[in-house]
């Protein structure tokens, strides 16, 4: 099975004064292609510290991190932009949309980052806000949507891109119960259609549930590692009358191993090569289709 | 990320604080126009002067004197054809002439006309010149032309445009001129006794010094034409000219009438000399070269100069108090791109988390604010018209009591309407200047937020609270 993400000897210590604290011990893990793991931990596990960590958001204090055959605490802001753009997205807890854009704009930010045309992101945008069910809602501005309706905006702004890897914080930490599996069918949904690898950082054990693996830390330290034997079904329940029933995911695509989804784009690449002097607009196919 | 996405997302957020925008862009404005004005002002001022130093004569001459001149080594300084060549032979010098007058031979020659030598005129204001300079040296003729023969036995003159009313009746004891001002009933004026240019008995007489009926002689001479008055030089009005080469045979001719030895030194030098420079602006070093030769020069440059200094001192002040208004804009520029960034922080973190390049951020943030310096600057030079175009009205109005008083001077009320220029003049390359200036002024007090903008931690930023 393809490693995506790579950690090896992973450790962080902060410093509070003249006190240290170890945030994460020595954290080895490999996460594979079109896998939802869950990285459960309690408030203080160091599961947050991870998944910056693991996104370049902050420098380890020592270890290696490779997604692809970058090491992540090695690359400069530049590279690091460059592979957020091609092969990360991110989920967060308060949804981060920008307050003066449109929901469409909002999607179509991390398609603007790498330069694609305005009438191009609209078309992707509205297909992926589609995807989730906001197709009525392109010219929305965050503070005239609900919780869920700018969480799944922010879903689809993470997966407009089509990345390789999505990283999601508590992304549903503002959520009442009902959206919140909403928001989880939808997400689950999407990376299972297209094999995209999710991690998932999450104080709730029920959320954990949606994922094939779950790492629970707890003090900085992986305590298990363990195959999720009860993985809930996504089902979606209200998503709009705009979602096609072919958008559904099958039950089937829970099965990680098969193959039959080949989406070129989610290919790992290098960023020399995506810094080189590539259309952006080339390598985009213009949203997610089947 | 494009550069047009970069561009509308600069003014989305622009116009996304329309208020402070426009109060702190209202800054720019008010210092370009303080600056733009105030320099408007000073400009003004230098062209009136220039104004009336041109009333007052030509700004591109310069005269040069010699009366036995000696150089720092005592030695004897000679203005002569030779040293005329040098000069000539200057960078940006249009032409050189002399304004050859013989000192011995003052008042010893007089031009008769008419049947029997009837009409005479003296010729005090002769001067002797290089036949082809006088019409670079702007010299504009009436009727006629310049020099056609100066070689010849015929004396060819050339004379001011009042000369013809020199001659007088020599058979009337009274009333025995035409005078010019006496115009006739058309208003034009009224004819001189001799029609210079077609009189055939036109006669040039040498006269012994000193004597009532003493030795004369007569020569030949030809009316070749008229001089137009320019208004200012009395050469134009009263003067005759002869080319030097004849006139240096006049002199001659009568330094051996009066049996008087001039030494070849004094024989071929000119008392003055006139340079004429191509433009203004090289008067001085050309006035400094010829200086530095021993000889005594002048040209309007040496009033326009310290004039000129005056105003510029002027220019420096108004300007630097117009500057501090625009240098308040600067710290407002700042403070507001400051606190949009401090508004921002999110924003901005959420946008380095989705591959935002630091590089884009860093030129919105430039461009932010480079465009309310470039939206000042416009505004501030179309205001600046404005109130440049409201100063000239009332300038006008009060004429002398702004520009004149300035200037320091009844000297300038002096001059009266005539030198009336524009109190504020706002020429293009200040406008530009100005321009230029506001732009670059909203980009270096963008420069350090922009920095910090994209010093700003993504993790701080996209955190929870």
């Amino acid at each position: 099975m393809e490693t995506v993400i790579k950690v090896e000897n992973l450790r962080k210590v902060y410093k509070l004064g003249t006190e240290k604290v170890i945030a994460l011990g020595s954290i080895n893990l490999e996460i594979h292609k079109g896998e939802i793991c869950c990285i459960l931990g309690t408030s203080g596990s160091g599961k947050s510290t991870l998944l910056n960590m693991l996104a370049g958001l902050e420098k380890p204090t020592k270890g290696h991190i490779y997604i692809g055959k970058h090491d992540i605490p090695k690359l400069n802001e530049k590279q690091l932009a460059k592979l957020r753009q091609k092969q990360i997205g991110f989920v967060f807890q308060s949804y981060n949309l920008l307050p003066a854009l449109t929901a469409q704009e909002n999607v179509g930010l991390p398609l603007m980052f790498r330069g694609v045309s305005k009438a191009k992101r609209n078309k992707a945008a509205k297909e992926m806000l589609v995807h989730v069910g906001l197709g009525k809602r392109l010219k929305h501005k965050p503070t005239q949507m609900s919780g869920g309706q700018q969480q799944r905006v922010g879903i689809a702004r993470a997966f407009v891109c089509k990345p390789q890897i999505v990283f999601a914080d508590e992304p549903t930490g503002n959520l009442d119960t009902k959206t919140t599996k909403e928001v989880m069918d939808i997400m689950v949904g999407i990376c299972r259609q297209y094999q995209m690898t999710l991690v998932l950082v999450t104080h709730d054990p029920s959320i954990a549930q949606y994922a094939d693996r779950i790492v629970t830390l707890i003090d900085g330290a992986i305590v298990s590692d363990v195959e999720n034997q009860s993985i809930a079904e996504p089902v979606y329940q209200d998503t709009g009358k705009t979602k096609s029933g072919e958008d559904s995911p099958a039950p089937e695509n829970s099965n990680m191993e098969d193959g039959q989804l080949s989406d070129v784009s989610s290919q790992p690449e290098t960023i020399q090569q995506e810094a080189g002097s590539q259309n952006p607009d080339k390598d985009f196919n213009g949203g997610i289709e089947g | 990320m494009k550069i047009s996405d970069q561009i509308i997302m600069c003014l989305q957020n622009l116009f996304r604080r329309k208020v402070r925008t426009a109060l702190t862009v209202f800054g720019v404005i008010i210092g370009t126009c303080a600056i733009v004005v105030m320099v408007s002002l000073g400009v003004g001022m230098q062209a009136s002067q220039d104004a009336m130093l041109a009333e007052m004569g030509d700004l591109t001459m310069i005269e040069i004197n010699n009366y036995s001149g000696r150089d720092e080594n005592g030695e004897k300084l000679i203005l002569n054809d030779e040293v005329l060549h040098k000069i000539q032979q200057m960078n940006h010098v249009d032409v050189v002439t002399p304004f050859y007058q013989p000192q011995n031979a003052w008042g010893a020659f007089a031009l008769y006309g008419g049947n029997s030598k009837r009409y005479k005129a003296e010729l005090y204001n002769i001067y002797g010149v290089y036949p082809e300079a006088l019409e670079k040296m702007g010299f504009k003729l009436e009727k006629g032309e310049y020099f056609s023969n100066t070689q010849g036995d015929t004396i060819e003159i050339l004379v001011g445009g009042y000369f013809p009313y020199d001659f007088e009746d020599t058979r009337k004891k009274r009333n025995n001129t035409v005078r010019y001002w006496e115009t006739k009933a058309d208003g034009s004026m009224p004819d001189p006794f001799i029609d210079i240019m077609n009189e055939k008995k036109l006669v040039l007489q040498i006269k012994e010094s000193g004597k009532e009926n003493g030795k004369t002689i007569d020569l030949k001479a030809k009316g070749v034409g008229v001089l137009q008055y320019d208004g200012k030089s009395y050469e134009t009005r009263y003067g005759i000219f002869i080319s030097t080469t004849q006139l240096k045979k006049l002199e001659e001719k009568y330094n051996k009438l009066n049996n008087i030895k001039v030494s070849e030194d004094d024989k071929n030098n000119y008392t003055t000399a006139k340079v004429k420079v191509t433009d203004m602006k090289y008067v001085e070093e050309v006035q400094a070269a010829i200086d530095e030769m021993g000889f005594d020069t002048y040209s309007m440059e040496d009033i326009r100069k310290p004039m000129q200094e005056q105003a510029r001192k002027q220019q420096m002040t108004l300007g630097g108090l117009g500057a501090i208004s625009l240098f308040v804009a600067a710290l407002s520029i700042t403070n507001t791109m400051v606190m949009s960034i401090y508004e921002r922080t999110r924003e901005i973190g959420v946008m380095k988390v989705l591959g935002c390049m630091v590089g884009n951020i860093r030129s919105v943030f430039l461009m932010e604010a480079g465009t309310i310096g470039f939206m000042g600057g416009v505004i501030g030079i179309a205001l600046s018209y404005i109130i440049s175009y409201i100063i000239n009205i009332v300038g006008n109005g009060l004429t002398g009591g702004f520009s004149g008083g300035m200037m320091g001077g009844g000297f300038y009320m002096g001059m009266g309407g005539s030198g009336m220029a524009q109190t504020s003049i706002i020429p293009w390359w200040l406008a530009l200047g100005a321009l230029v200036f506001s732009t670059l002024i909203g980009l270096i007090s963008g420069y350090s937020p922009a920095n910090r903008a994209v010093k700003i931690s993504a993790l701080e930023a996209i955190k929870n609270e």
